[in-house]
């Protein structure tokens, strides 16, 4: 039997073992249209700029707002604008890699297309996905999109400043992650207000730091 | 959407082996899909027709089977079915599960003449 995605699966295990060659750690962002991901790249540009040597690869449908949005930070930043398309695949990526100095960065942050489907299915060559979700979407989409939070290796639940507005519950929220993965961290932060921030950078950086001291 | 992409892959595929194994027509073409692939089988059909029109598949049959999600348990080896988003072993609680069935993308078959 023969797997449908094998061209995207092959280029997407070039790309593996190319940022593994580089000991760059490849970190795939997916969630929804406006939970948070630009405003996440943000701050965390913001707090581990100093400290890591990052680069960031913007998925965006047509336009190029959320990389201007991180020029300020002076950071190898490349554009793949999908023209339409749901999600970054493999080919994507390995097309602009060599648009980056692999030997000079530590991590590589990917703003996937926003949407939470689409891009789960689509192996970047990442080392992990990070799904985010935020308050303002209810409290269902780890029911509802079950594969995601599988397959993340971190949940960053973002405007949990937006609670009081909302009828999110955490108690729901909490009781669907149990059940789907409780063996990942989920993080509730407001990328805006601040909550959260510093147990986000923390996790982030023993990641970022894990991978360049990998044998 | 993601079911665009994967047809545009599919139909490569199935042009490819066509080629190669010199049919003159593609009849049937089968593939499994996992649940949590979350696939829309109407889309995807629609989206297959879309990219194999006018082509030796163009008349292909798609017939889509999708896969329940089946975890086998790494604590008590128990083979389980995965309902309600449970993803936890039935026999003994544990959620160290390795997945069997639920997230494929395959071609079974490619049936022509
Ligand atoms: N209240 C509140 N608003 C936030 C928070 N984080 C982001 N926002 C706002 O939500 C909107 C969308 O944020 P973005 O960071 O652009 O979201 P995105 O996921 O990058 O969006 P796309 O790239 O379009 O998918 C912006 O107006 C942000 O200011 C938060 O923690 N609380
Ligand atoms: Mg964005
Ligand atoms: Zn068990």
């Amino acid at each position: 039997m023969r797997n449908i995605l094998d061209r995207n699966q092959n280029r997407a295990n070039e790309v593996r073992r190319l940022l593994a060659e580089e000991k760059v750690l490849m970190v795939n962002i997916i969630s929804s249209p406006g939970a948070g991901k630009t405003t996440l790249l943000e701050r965390t540009l913001g707090e581990l700029n100093t400290k890591f040597r990052i680069g960031i690869i913007e998925g965006d449908i047509t336009t190029d707002r959320d990389a201007r949005r991180l020029q300020k930070f002076n950071i190898p930043i490349t554009l793949i604008n999908t023209e339409g398309g749901c999600h970054l695949d493999s080919h994507s990526i390995s097309k602009v890699l060599d648009t980056f100095s692999l030997k000079d960065l530590d991590v590589i942050f990917v703003e996937n297309v926003g949407n939470l489907v689409c891009p789960s299915q689509f192996d970047l060559g990442e080392n992990f996905k990070l799904a985010v979700v935020s308050t303002a979407e209810g409290d269902d989409k780890p029911a509802k999109y079950p594969m995601l939070f599988r397959e993340a290796r971190a949940v960053l639940l973002n405007k949990v400043d937006l609670i009081p507005y909302t009828n999110f519950r955490m108690l729901n929220f909490r009781k669907d992650m149990e059940k789907i993965n409780r063996n990942i961290p989920v993080f509730e932060l407001s990328c805006t207000r601040g909550d959260g921030l510093g147990a986000w950078f923390e996790w982030i950086s023993s990641r970022i730091t894990e991978n360049c001291n990998r044998e | 959407m993601h079911e665009l992409s994967i047809a545009e892959d599919l139909s490569a595929i199935v042009l490819e082996t066509a080629l190669r194994e010199t049919l003159a027509k593609v009849t049937r073409v089968n593939v499994s899909i996992g649940q949590l692939v979350q696939i829309v089988p109407g889309l995807f059909e629609s989206a297959f027709i879309e990219c194999v029109r006018d082509t030796v598949a163009g008349q292909a049959e798609l017939c889509i089977e999708i896969v329940p999600v089946r975890m086998k348990c790494r604590k008590c080896g128990a083979d389980i079915g995965i309902e309600d988003n449970n993803f936890s072993c039935s026999a003994c609680g544990s959620d160290d599960l390795e997945m069997i069935n639920g997230r494929e993308l395959y071609i079974k078959s490619i049936e022509g003449e």
